[in-house]
């Protein structure tokens, strides 16, 4: 019973809906929303607030040198409905995310870009 | 009644007390600790998924609609939890009617764009709501969003959200009290509240401006309440995509039940100077009523929170910044 109407009142949700990406705040203006990078690296902090939850991660380039990454989301009220949670990244694990970086990533002060999709946590894929 | 069928009737409820079936009753009355924090909406995946609303895109881990009862809804009562989610409450690029948003073919740049040239839905400006529109500078997701860091959105800044900008925004849960003379809305987004008088009052003539406005609301049937807000200050958009208004705006909304766990809203914009012509921006949204005991989630926006976020990601994203 609960699951057909959830069912039935995603399926109301026309296509339309469903290609308008959720985030607030930045949407297409900073992001480089046709690349991907895929961030691997050990998390230093995950901060679960308003307006956003973001994740800091200390990845590797392709010359060994350390690259200090913030990878945004939206704020706990979006996301924990998709089971996104506060306790989900603890400092030292080993995280790979595909990210959307941001525009200016080559001069910003901070390699910033946000959750696109993929996230393996200690070599677990988490599945919303 | 005879004395002994008294005590007949005593020694088999005794003997029914200690049956299985009320035992497992009597277990459910008296819940765990572990169950009765479960109820908190802190994290879902640590306890009993207690997550609200499905986002469109996301799937749910466990939706927690009430059951989805078919029956007819309480006649003249909107009280309840309610979520919007799942119907599309998000808006990022707009009011639900009227995303500012291309069609999805389209290859044009989907930021910041001078106008809504082209967008699936175009709103019915006049001159002077063209003009106003733009001089509205949105972050989020709409075809003229900017570097959040360049907009003007006074909800970015931890302004009052406004009336109807909270319904047309992060609607995702909220909770309708009534009592003799009101309907008291709670939103989640932004922890806002508003009232709406149900005690035959009219709307008053020449109102001091407010963030939410004046709103007065009656039921047409059992099972449609229909709310009239005039009122709005100037300062409030109407929706995340900088919709703009002037003080004559006028909104109508309707709340139809359509059975005990499902509601529609719609909501008719009406301001002349800045559209031509009233225009919808919901039409029947899906609610779907929760679990009267769900626990929403704190949603503020905190000056200093927010702060922190720009510091750390908001200004140093910005393009411009070096």
């Amino acid at each position: 019973m609960r699951t057909k109407v959830t069912t039935l009142s995603l399926m109301a949700v026309g296509v339309l809906v469903l290609s308008i990406p959720l985030f607030a705040h930045h949407g297409s203006a900073v992001f480089d929303t046709e690349k991907t990078v895929t961030v691997k690296g050990a998390v230093t902090e995950w901060v679960w607030a308003n307006p956003h939850c973001w994740l800091l991660v200390d990845a590797k380039d392709d010359d060994g040198n350390t690259v200090h990454w913030i990878i945004e989301n939206q704020a706990p009220a979006n996301i924990a409905n998709a089971g996104w949670s506060r306790s989900m990244f603890k400092p030292g694990d080993e995280v790979l995310v595909d990210v959307t970086p941001g525009k200016n990533l080559a001069t910003a002060a901070r390699t910033i870009g946000r959750f696109k999709g993929r996230v393996v946590i200690n070599g677990k894929v988490f599945k919303p | 009644m005879s004395k002994p069928f008294l005590i007949a009737t005593i020694a088999s409820l005794v003997a029914l007390s200690s049956s299985p079936i009320l035992c497992a009753q009597a277990t459910t009355a008296t819940q765990s600790s572990v169950e009765r924090s479960e109820k908190w909406n802190n994290d879902p995946f640590g306890g009993q998924a207690r997550t609200g609303g499905c986002a469109p895109g996301f799937p749910c881990a466990n939706p927690s609609f009430y059951g989805g009862k078919k029956e007819p809804p309480p006649r003249r009562d909107l009280s309840g939890i309610w979520d919007a989610t799942a119907g599309g409450g998000v808006q990022a690029s707009g009011s639900a009617e009227y995303p500012a948003s291309y069609p999805p073919q389209d290859p044009r740049p989907r930021a910041e764009e001078p106008d809504e040239q082209g967008i699936i839905n175009p709103v019915p400006y006049t001159a002077l709501g063209e003009a106003a529109l733009k001089t509205n500078k949105p972050s989020g997701t709409s075809i003229r969003s900017v570097p959040s860091v360049l907009a003007n959105d006074p909800v970015d800044i931890c302004d009052p959200v406004g009336f109807p900008y909270m319904e047309n925004f992060q609607f995702l849960t909220i909770e309708l009290t009534q009592t003799k003379n009101q309907v008291i809305y709670l939103g989640q987004f932004e922890h806002e509240w508003r009232i709406i008088w149900t005690d035959g009052r009219e709307l008053p003539k020449d109102p001091e401006p407010r963030w939410n406005g004046y709103s007065v609301g009656r039921w047409t049937d059992d099972y449609t309440f229909v709310v009239q807000t005039v009122g709005m200050n100037e300062k409030s958009w109407i929706d995340h995509a900088g919709r703009p208004h002037s003080k004559d705006l006028r909104v109508t909304e309707i709340f139809h039940l359509l059975d005990h766990d499902t509601m529609e809203h719609t909501e008719i914009i009406d301001d002349p100077k800045m559209y031509t012509v009233p225009w919808m921006a919901h039409n029947k949204l899906i609610l779907h009523r929760e679990s009267p005991d769900f626990d929403i989630r704190e949603m503020f926006c905190s000056p200093s929170e927010t702060r922190a976020y720009n510091e750390l990601v908001g200004d140093p994203i910005n393009p411009e910044s070096k």
